[in-house]
């Protein structure tokens, strides 16, 4: 069902990217590349600017000043910290599922069964199978979490953006939602994660981005990540 | 007393009472939809400014043309907008943002009676501060059926992703959506204030918008059936708002507002304590 992203589909440049909130810089001049296909851990302290490098490429931040570069036609999908989610919603999980498909019904068409279908076999996949018709209020933070993922994989992006997709979810979540992360990279799409907990970013991302406002370091995880303790 | 004389017979023989229940019909069609999406996207307080943000301009418009529900609705409407463009600016911590329009929505009350009073009379304070839902003149009526029609139109072509939007805002954008959702939902919610700002006035003009949704809310249904409740709330405070204000001679607005307010501490209670016993009587809640 999922094709193999080509080689320049998934390419990102930062050129002096750079954030103000109000009079604060949260982010200053960041430039680097996330190749192709390539699987990177975003890390620092709190405060360091991670979650808002995300919005930054998602574009749902604006910039103060630089550039990200993107192929016009790439396809990005971006999950927000669970507490940008809105709990109470009146959306069951099926509805929440189906949005990652909007590319293909949009706006003002409304999804065909043939969607639905697949929006459970999606479900499945990430162990939701038996959750589909409940409100997203009634599922548990680690549930609302997996059927984010299951958004995600319906949206088939060349891009995925996760912010902290590990946070205040248990062992087994932890477990199922790395092995889609996995399943990403080897179809060859762009994975970029937030996350705090290095030993999982030594085990499981090749790449990483130490950042302080500024970026630390970028590279090769073995290389880069020691400078998180520096 | 009969059930036909107290229930038909105030619409039957008063013209007044037809039109206003007209109105308020018409307005509660709208407010179902606007009012529900207000708060699903927790913008009641902005709903409430917007409100009041109404205020100078329909003001302005009474100094030029007198008490004419055009000039009041056009200038009600540019200030309205003025200020929907200006929230869309004030982009910092939330906090100061609630303080920011907390205070706006002072001065903006205040400068709209200072400068109705300074050529007009108390009546026409009360006026502009209440609305007058008895007197809707056919003019009136032709204004809030329009903007009601209008608003319905746009709401039922923008439904998905004002529905999505509200849910978890980033989704659309970082999917590549450009078009300003948002904005034209502001836009319809100033249309909608300045549409019951003629019946309401300015201090309950969000009332009939924001009191059936909530209630509705209570319910924990989807967003559509969300809004068929609010509806249906909405056109139930009407009847019996204007029945109550006819028969016991009180002001038309506040009554409906009134019993508006009920349905919901009704919604609230029931829901809530359904939720308390539900474990108890061996339910899922």
């Amino acid at each position: 069902m999922l094709r193999r992203y080509a080689e320049a589909d998934g390419r990102i440049r930062l050129r002096d990217v750079t954030v103000r909130y109000g009079r604060r810089i949260a982010l200053e001049a960041v430039s680097g590349e996330f190749a192709s296909g390539s699987l990177t851990a975003v890390v620092g302290a709190n405060g360091a600017g991670k979650s808002t490098l995300l919005a930054a490429i998602a574009g749902v931040k604006r910039l103060a000043a630089g550039a990200v570069d993107r192929p016009a036609r790439q396809r990005l999908a971006y999950l927000p910290q669970l507490a940008a989610i809105d709990r109470e919603y009146p959306l069951t999980v099926s509805e929440l599922i189906t949005l990652g498909a909007w590319h293909e019904f949009g706006a003002f068409r409304s999804p065909g069964a043939a969607l639905r279908t697949r929006a459970a076999a999606v479900a499945e996949t990430v162990g939701l199978a038996g959750r589909l018709g409940q409100p997203i209020g009634e599922i548990s933070v680690g549930e609302l979490q997996r059927a984010l993922f299951a958004r995600l994989i319906l949206q088939n992006a060349a891009v995925i953006l996760l912010d902290e997709p590990f946070a205040a979810v248990d062992m087994q979540t932890i477990s199922v939602l790395l092995d889609q992360v996995t399943r990403w990279h080897r179809e060859g799409r762009t994975v970029i994660a937030v996350l705090h907990d290095l030993d999982l970013v030594r085990a499981h991302f090749p790449s990483t981005l130490v950042l302080a406002r500024r970026c630390v370091a970028w590279g090769a995880t073995a290389v880069a990540l020691p400078a998180m303790a520096a | 007393m009969s059930a036909h004389a107290l229930i038909v017979e105030p619409f039957e023989t008063l013209a007044f009472m037809r039109a206003a229940l007209v109105a308020c019909l018409a307005l509660a069609l709208t407010n179902g939809a606007v009012g529900t999406l207000l708060v699903l996207r927790r913008m009641s307080l902005d709903g409430d400014v917007l409100g009041h943000a109404v205020m100078p301009g329909a003001a302005i418009g009474f100094l030029y043309a007198g008490p004419s529900p055009t000039w009041l609705s056009l200038g009600g409407l540019a200030s309205g907008f003025a200020v929907a463009a200006l929230a869309g600016l004030i982009t910092g911590e939330r906090t100061r943002r609630d303080a920011g329009l907390v205070a706006f929505y002072l001065v903006a009350l205040s400068l709209g009676v200072v400068l109705v009073a300074w050529r007009g009379s108390n009546v026409d304070v009360m006026r502009v501060l209440f609305g007058t839902v008895l007197a809707i003149d056919q003019r009136a009526l032709l204004q809030i059926a329009t903007a009601s029609s209008v608003i319905v139109l746009v709401i039922a072509v923008l439904y998905r992703p004002l529905a999505v939007s509200g849910f978890d805002p980033a989704f659309l954008r970082a999917a590549g959506t450009r078009a300003p959702y948002g904005a034209a939902f502001l836009a319809m919610v100033v249309l909608a204030l300045v549409a019951n700002f003629q019946a309401f006035g300015t201090l309950l003009a969000v009332g009939p918008m924001l009191l059936p949704a909530a209630a509705a809310r209570c319910w924990g249904l989807g967003v559509a059936a969300s809004m068929a409740l609010a509806t249906g709330f909405g056109l139930a405070a009407s009847i019996a708002g204007l029945l109550v204000s006819y028969h016991r001679n009180l002001p038309s607005g506040p009554a409906i507002v009134l019993v508006a307010g009920l349905l919901f501490g009704i919604s609230f209670l029931a829901t809530s304590s359904w939720r308390r016993m539900a474990p108890i009587i061996g339910r899922e809640a």
